[in-house]
């Protein structure tokens, strides 16, 4: 390593054309592909990835079956279109507003991408009702706008008294409506709120259109992480630069930390992109991560050459001096930052592996570029601009208010090492506290700033309906029978019925047919054949039969069960006494409804009639409509397997779980007929399965890393007490951090389960830094007390002005729109300042306290 | 496509074509005769297998019943009793077809023990979850719509109709391809008024039946929903001697057997 810088410092020149060229590639690289993508189909372009469903890999099961299900029941991620109108006394239930909806809704039908068929709006949904004395009327709810405000009321009316419509289409309090607009694609979702937009536009009405959804959301986020990376990582640049010139006074000098860092982000950010991973949420975070690593090492060169250079009057010599000193400890902390980035990738979550692995790639690349470079600059400005270099730092540097602080710092915690230590314990004390008190919860939608305009509708919407954020309970009917026990119990059923003449054919077919339905459709031809001969009595006798044999096989289909529809009515009934969901839409409500509207539409006949036949009647007269389609949302045509919608007020993933919780508890507590089983699918439960895995998975990777850095440590230290020592301030930072968020009742999300990891790598830097030179001085001096007084000098101002420059340098993250970003901001600057604080506070009270232990070698 | 080829072969044998161009309406009430009112009357049974886009297959049976009220090609009844699913076995569909006014339709539902009306606020309603619309099933009466000849070859006259009521109805236009020998509607496209087909009927074989050519397998597709419907008749026959009394209400409960076994 002292051997690269050397070649550096005597070929600089060449370091910074390399490096120069090594950027320029990897832009081109980035570029081309990005701008002509047809022209370099071979290379990777830049690829956004937005898509919450990436938190899984594509071969998880979860998100196989998610895929599966979605597909099964025909549905599509939806752009919800909210309008509310807080003026008029009918809300949006007058002429004008329904007549702007529907000519809103007309137009989503052409906007390309739109699957129109399925597009729910009021003008292109059914309504079904009784026409006057035993008529049934099938209808479009709204086919033409209104022509007056009293009919507007009637389109609201009918809307309300169908309980698949009331709270999904139609407000709850029945003054605001939702289009629902299934689009093909996710990515086309920018497209077609930009079509509807310029739509609503044309509108003069004093109606508020919400545009939220899934799709809406991810677009949106796109942008800002742009917006983030085009930004705040700049900002940090900006900050970092100014601080650094700020204790080096000398702007030319600190130029070549800037040029380290941004060789090491663009490197970086190139491969990431080369090699085909995408830009998702936690990657965009990769240049804001590199940028203050990147200069923690040359921020300890500098501050060492700043201090040497009067001594040895000499650039080069004094490099050589420097690069001596620091080289092993700066080794050493660029891969313990690189394993607790690295340990991100035992997580089982592609981002945070992909970030982890290309931040611990940027922090090695940081570390060689600025082993190099650093020196090669140095050696490139003429030795006269150093001329004034140390005179005026010998007095100022240690006169300086840093400088005398951290004197004072190194008395205290000579004379109070008792006091910090019982203050530890205390502290541990309250954190172990906090730390019980955390509440593991996260909700995509909340990573928008709250009065993000998708936050504010999806609060509008809230408010008014029965719940924006969609989850899936799909139960599946008892595998079939065996063919053989089928035709053990078809035969059974025979005598029992008197149909003794049809058990020789079951007997004969049931070695023929390959499965229960085509043993069946084989007796029925037989029959059927039968019958074409017979008199007319015993055609009737046959049929009889017939129907007896067609209905056998009907049982086979579980959701056209009364019994199962019933007990899924009373799941929704007990789910909606949960609280957790706002609405259900399920089958059963679909019998219920249409045998209400056959029977005159009287409430007490909304319910589900007694026989199979009945239920099968209903579904069939259902299917009479403009949309028989939307039967297929709710259950298979094999009527086996059925689909429950859950509309959610809440997206937390904490209620999500809960309901999980409460379903599971019912379906034990209140057996299902026909043995039922069930399974989620929706985004809303893609996101419970995935903070699971984030958080059992970050635990992993955190006390992996952290017995890797220990061991570190013990083989640096050549001492495992030392080793231990290396680990305390970083591990007592973590435990007040996530005290701390426990404490104030901050939910445990992403960001925050990816910190630990995060602040291992960085916060053992200190430690680091501050033990080596510890051990290096106390050669010099007879005892701690004496030695406390040289540590205290040069080495704790380094760590302390890196503590500054990194710890600022994080806070450009504020400025981002999401709040993701803000989260790691404050918490990784708070975790940098707090792991400097342990590290200058508590590693000198702990040696004061065992100095003979630690020193034992040394002194004997 | 290998279908419509068969069924041209077979048409080209079915008769000669005439010589004389002909008005719209003549072609348009030809073709509305040999679809709707072959006979005084006729029964077949129909199998229909409902296919949706994601190929999951459903099917239905039903014997369906015709009797005509004159020779004018105008008022008519049908009776159609399902078969199959056994589930919805004896459910029973009637419809009497009006010139002067709405069709009347009912619908009788054994299990639930209900005779119901169904209001005739719009005939473009699925036919019991299939690709076809009642009016598909019964015929749309041919004053509702504006007819005109766009394109003319040896066998076929491609009839554009679009209708009088556009507000009534989800399509702006819909082309015929209708067989100059049969007068048959061999195809039926549906347009929506930015010109793209949403759905379109083939009649897919033609059979010689008590002289009358009959379609007797056709699809209805929805290029919107992405299914099809396939209906296949058999057991068709023309000039049964229905009796008028059993296309009333009485007969839904108690099914004719007679006439449909």
């Amino acid at each position: 390593m002292i051997h690269i810088s050397e070649t550096a410092t005597r070929r600089p020149k060449v370091f910074f054309w390399l490096s120069g060229l090594l950027s320029l590639i990897m832009i081109s690289l980035v570029t081309l592909p990005s701008v002509w993508p047809t022209s370099f189909g071979l290379l990777n372009p830049l690829q956004i990835d937005t898509d919450p469903e990436n938190m899984l890999s594509p071969d998880e099961p979860v998100r196989v079956y998610h895929n599966a299900q979605k597909k099964e029941f025909a549905l599509y991620d939806m752009v919800v279109v909210g309008v509310v109108n807080q003026t008029n006394p009918q809300g949006v239930f007058n002429k004008s507003s329904l007549t702007d909806i529907h000519a809103l809704a007309d137009f989503a039908t052409r906007v390309d991408g739109v699957i129109s068929v399925d597009l729910m709006s009021p003008s292109t949904v059914d309504n079904i009702e009784p026409g006057g004395p035993g008529v049934v009327k099938f209808e479009w709810l709204m086919k033409e706008p209104p022509v007056n405000d009293a009919e507007a009321l009637t389109v609201r009316d009918k809307a309300q008294n169908l309980p698949l419509l009331n709270g999904t289409i139609v407000s709850e309090d029945g003054k605001a409506i939702a289009l629902y607009i299934p689009i093909t694609a996710k990515n086309i979702s920018y497209n077609v709120v930009e079509a509807l937009k310029s739509k609503i536009n044309e509108f003069n009405g004093d109606d508020r259109y919400h545009i939220t959804g899934l799709p809406v959301a991810q677009d949106t986020f796109g942008v800002e992480m742009f917006i983030q990376m085009a930004i705040s990582a700049p900002m940090a640049m900006l900050l970092i630069f100014l601080l650094m010139w700020y204790f080096f006074k000398k702007a030319s000098l600190v130029v070549s930390p800037m040029i380290v860092a941004m060789v090491s982000v663009i490197t970086t950010m190139g491969l990431l992109v080369i090699t085909g991973n995408t830009v998702h949420i936690m990657s965009s975070m990769i240049p804001i991560f590199i940028m203050p690593i990147a200069v923690l090492d040359a921020i300890h060169i500098l501050s060492d050459f700043y201090d040497k250079y009067p001594q040895f009057k000499d650039r080069k010599t004094t490099i050589q001096h420097v690069m001596k000193e620091l080289s092993a400890p700066m080794l050493f902390t660029t891969l313990t930052t690189a394993v607790g980035f690295a340990s991100l990738a035992l997580t089982p979550i592609p981002p945070v592996q992909v970030f982890g692995l290309f931040v611990s790639i940027g922090v090695v690349l940081a570390w060689f570029f600025t082993i190099t470079l650093v020196p090669a600059y140095i050696m490139l400005m003429p030795e006269e601009s150093f001329a004034d270099f140390g005179l005026d730092h010998s007095e100022g540097d240690s006169n300086s208010p840093l400088a005398r602080t951290l004197n004072g710092l190194g008395r205290v915690t000579f004379c109070g090492a008792k006091m910090i230590i019982v203050a530890v314990f205390v502290l541990a004390g309250v954190a172990w506290v906090g730390v019980n008190k955390i509440v593991i919860n996260d909700n995509p939608v909340k990573w928008f700033s709250p009065d993000h305009e998708i936050r504010v509708a999806d609060r509008a919407l809230n408010e008014r309906f029965a719940g924006t954020y969609m989850a899936y309970l799909v139960l599946e009917g008892k595998e079939e029978a065996q063919l053989s026990q089928f035709a053990d119990g078809l035969k059974l059923g025979m005598q029992s019925h008197g149909l003794l003449e049809l058990i020789p054919d079951v007997e004969t077919f049931s070695l023929e047919a390959k499965d229960a339905k085509e043993l069946v459709n084989l007796l029925v031809q037989k029959i059927e054949q039968r019958m074409e001969i017979v008199s007319d009595e015993d055609w009737d006798k046959w049929d009889v039969a017939l129907t007896w044999v067609g209905e056998y096989l009907g049982r086979g289909e579980t959701f056209k069960n009364p019994d199962v529809l019933r007990y899924m009515s009373r799941l929704q009934d007990y789910l909606q006494s949960t609280g957790l969901v706002g609405k259900s839409n399920s089958l059963s409500d679909v019998v219920k409804t249409v045998h209400r509207e056959l029977f005159m539409g009287r409430a007490t006949d909304y319910r589900i009639p007694e026989s199979r036949g009945s239920v099968a009647e209903t579904l069939i007269t259902y299917q009479n409509s403009h949309r028989p389609q939307d039967l297929w949302h709710f259950v298979t045509p094999d009527y086996k397997k059925s689909n429950m919608w859950l509309q959610l007020k809440s997206g937390d993933n904490r209620d999500m779980s809960a309901l999980i919780d409460k379903v599971d508890q019912f379906i034990e507590d209140n057996p299902s007929p026909e043995g039922i089983t069930h399974n989620w699918f929706g985004l809303t439960y893609i996101n419970v399965i995935w903070q699971d895995k984030m958080v059992s998975g970050m635990a992993e990777a955190f006390i992996g890393s952290f017995i890797i850095v220990l061991i570190m440590m013990t083989f640096l230290f050549r001492s495992l007490w030392w080793g231990i020592l290396a680990m305390i301030p970083l591990t007592f930072t973590i435990s007040m951090i996530y005290g701390f968020i426990g404490l104030i009742g901050k939910d445990y999300d992403m960001p925050v389960a990816v910190l630990s990891s995060l602040s291992l790598g960085l916060a053992v830097d200190y430690a680091i830094h501050f033990l080596a030179r510890s051990r290096e001085m106390r050669k010099k001096f007879s005892d701690w007390k004496e030695t406390s007084v040289a540590v205290f000098g040069e080495p704790a101002r380094a760590i302390a002005r890196n503590v500054i420059v990194v710890g600022i340098g994080f806070i450009p993250l504020l400025a981002a729109p999401l709040v993701p970003y803000q989260t790691v901001g404050v918490f990784i600057s708070a975790i940098l300042v707090l792991a400097g604080v342990a590290t200058l506070t508590i590693l000198p009270a702990l040696i004061r306290s065992f100095e003979s232990l630690l020193f034992k070698k040394d002194v004997t | 496509m290998k279908n419509i080829f068969k069924l041209f072969l077979v048409l080209s044998f079915l008769g000669a074509v005439p010589a004389a161009a002909m008005d719209v309406m003549e072609v348009v009430k030809k073709a509305n005769h040999v679809s709707y009112y072959k006979g005084d009357d006729g029964r077949a049974k129909v199998n229909m297998r409902i296919i949706d886009a994601q190929g999951r297959e459903r099917v239905r049976e039903f014997i369906i019943l015709r009797k005509d009220d004159g020779d004018d090609d105008g008022k008519q009844k049908f009776y159609v009793y399902f078969n199959k699913p056994a589930d919805v076995k004896k459910m029973v569909f009637m419809v009497v077809k009006n010139m002067d006014r709405d069709d009347d339709r009912w619908l009788y539902l054994p299990g639930l023990d209900l005779v119901k009306r169904i209001a005739a606020s719009d005939e473009r309603t699925s036919f019991v979850g299939s690709h076809f619309f009642y009016e598909d099933v019964s015929g749309r009466g041919i004053q509702e719509d504006t007819h005109a000849i766009v394109e003319e070859n040896d066998s076929t006259y491609v009839v554009e109709s679009k209708p009088k009521d556009a507000k009534a109805v989800e399509f702006t236009s819909f082309k015929s391809w209708i067989h100059k020998a049969t007068f048959l509607p061999i195809k039926t496209e549906y347009y929506d008024d930015q010109g793209k087909k949403t759905r379109s009927y083939t009649a897919l074989k033609v059979e010689m039946i008590g002289g009358h050519p009959t379609v007797t397998a056709a699809s209805m597709e929805n290029h919107q929903t992405g299914g099809k419907t396939l209906m296949n008749y058999s057991v068709v026959k023309y000039d049964v001697g229905l009796p008028d009394n059993i296309f009333s209400e009485r007969y839904l409960r108690k099914a004719p057997r007679k006439y449909l076994r």
